[in-house]
């Protein structure tokens, strides 16, 4: 397939809208710092960066680079936000859909946010190359699945028209169809491998916006339910764990995929929960906020034809 | 003929989840009946199917298990009032992660056994043992356990070409 080029004219337009909006909010005291994307030191490259005054504000920008979900800064694991005041924070669509997912699960409260939504055309694969251009080679396989290239319920969005999106080929979708049609001896070689190539580095729990648990149990010894070693079986495990307790939270943003070293198509176990949960309950991750996740309600007429 | 006396090749190990208020009871009724039922079932008792976290279905098939039912109360009949409603979702989620990644699902067994029906208890387990026995035994995260390939194994040509380069 001939790669085209995606327009990303519209990054410039965002970028100053986003510097004038933080400039703006932090000047009048509104919030108290902006989670945002700055230049980083290579051509190109982008960097998470929490601005607290108007110098580092002035710095703030989105490209196509701005690959992080920044939402993940604002959970509990992690520690470099203050803790009193509002918090400003720029959002793709699928880092909106994470940050609504930890609103439903009490972990923050949108009255403490002010939130600067991005219509985004979408991001690089990897930023191994940040001064790529994007197209449909090089954008990543969950934008071009996208339906929340405009986000909404935000305290802020850019005023920009959003170029119409490029139909291409559906990575995931074809992926996971693939899969489905082989024999469960076939998947089972397939993910083992994929699995035996992990080394526990734990990237994709650190860069998950829902692993916000203090404790994770797959670090717990005392029962020991998950072998902690990168060994086959202790790796089988943790990607099973992760997904299941991924189901019907997370949003897809693919970040554990992007920042795994070893290349493990970690999100496609995580789409294909959600394709399940959107089969089983009809659920999907969206902008609005849901206090009950599929796996944490009911109803009396769920299915259970798989139930003797 | 009592069922105990046929010989096998193969006895499948099978664990049983249950939880303490129907299914537990049901099995004992089973028992206090004199009903004969397969005895490769391991019974773990649980306050409530809602306890029954997917990772200990993960953890008695790397340990050995051939197969695994889970059973519980009736939707409506749980002494906790909704856990086995959570459960039956968190199930109905859980078997199609396993099928995704390749496990046979006919390992799995999910059933409602109430205090009373002793007799489905005795048909649900049979059935499994019979089911799995029919199967063989499940090695694939037996495999797996047994694998010492740490992730440092040179195991693509590239690697090894480097490896001998140094």
């Amino acid at each position: 397939m001939n790669s085209q080029l995606i327009d990303t004219s519209i990054y410039a337009d965002i970028s100053r809208f986003i510097r004038d909006e933080s400039l703006r909010i932090l000047l009048e005291g509104e919030v108290i710092a902006v989670v945002g994307y700055a230049a980083g030191r290579r051509k190109g490259s982008v960097q998470p960066i929490i601005a607290c005054d108007t110098e580092s504000a002035g710095r703030l920008m989105f490209s196509q680079a701005s690959v992080n979900n920044l939402a993940v800064y604002l959970t509990k694991a992690k520690k470099e936000i203050p803790k009193s005041g509002k918090i400003g924070i720029v959002l793709k669509g699928c880092d909106l859909k994470a940050l609504v997912g930890l609103i439903g699960e009490s972990q923050l409260k949108r009255e403490d946010l002010y939130l600067i939504g991005v219509p985004c055309s979408g991001v690089l694969a990897s930023t191994v190359h940040p001064a790529t251009e994007l197209a449909t080679e090089t954008i990543a396989p969950k934008c071009l699945e996208c339906d929340a290239h405009l986000p909404t319920g935000c305290d802020f969005v850019p005023d920009v028209a959003l170029p119409p999106q490029q139909k291409s080929d559906l990575k995931y979708a074809v992926e996971i169809a693939r899969l489905e049609a082989l024999t469960p001896a076939e998947r089972w070689a397939y993910w083992k491998e994929q699995f035996s190539k992990c080394i526990k580095c734990y990237a994709c729990r650190q860069v998950c916006p829902f692993c916000f648990c203090e404790q994770c149990l797959c670090d717990r010894n005392k029962p020991q339910m998950v072998e902690t070693t990168p060994r086959p079986a202790g790796n089988t495990a943790w990607h099973i764990v992760r997904a299941m307790h991924l189901a019907g939270r997370c949003a897809g943003c693919a970040e554990c995929e992007r920042v795994c070293p070893m290349d493990i198509p970690l999100n496609l176990l995580n789409r294909k929960m959600a394709k399940e949960l959107k089969e089983l309950f009809d659920y999907e991750p969206g902008f609005e906020v849901n206090d009950k996740g599929p796996l944490a309600s009911f109803t009396d007429k769920d299915d259970q034809s798989f139930i003797k | 003929m009592k069922p105990s006396s046929v010989k096998y090749d193969f006895e499948p190990k099978i664990i049983a989840f249950v939880c303490t208020w129907c299914t537990y009871a049901g099995a004992d009724l089973a028992g206090t009946s004199r009903m004969q039922y397969p005895s490769n079932v391991r019974v773990l008792k649980f306050p409530c199917t809602g306890r029954i976290d997917p990772v200990f279905i993960l953890k008695a098939f790397q340990q050995g298990a051939d197969g695994v039912l889970v059973s519980g109360c009736h939707p409506g009949d749980c002494h906790y009032i909704a856990g086995n409603f959570h459960a039956r979702r968190r199930f109905a989620a859980f078997r199609k992660l396993l099928e995704f990644i390749g496990v046979d699902l006919n390992r799995l067994q999910f059933s409602w056994v109430s205090a009373a029906e002793g007799g489905k208890w005795v048909e649900v387990v049979t059935d499994l043992t019979e089911r799995v026995r029919e199967m063989g035994p499940m090695v694939e995260f037996k495999e797996l356990a047994l694998e010492e390939q740490w992730s440092g194994a040179i195991n693509t040509p590239e690697l090894k070409e480097t490896y001998n380069a140094i």
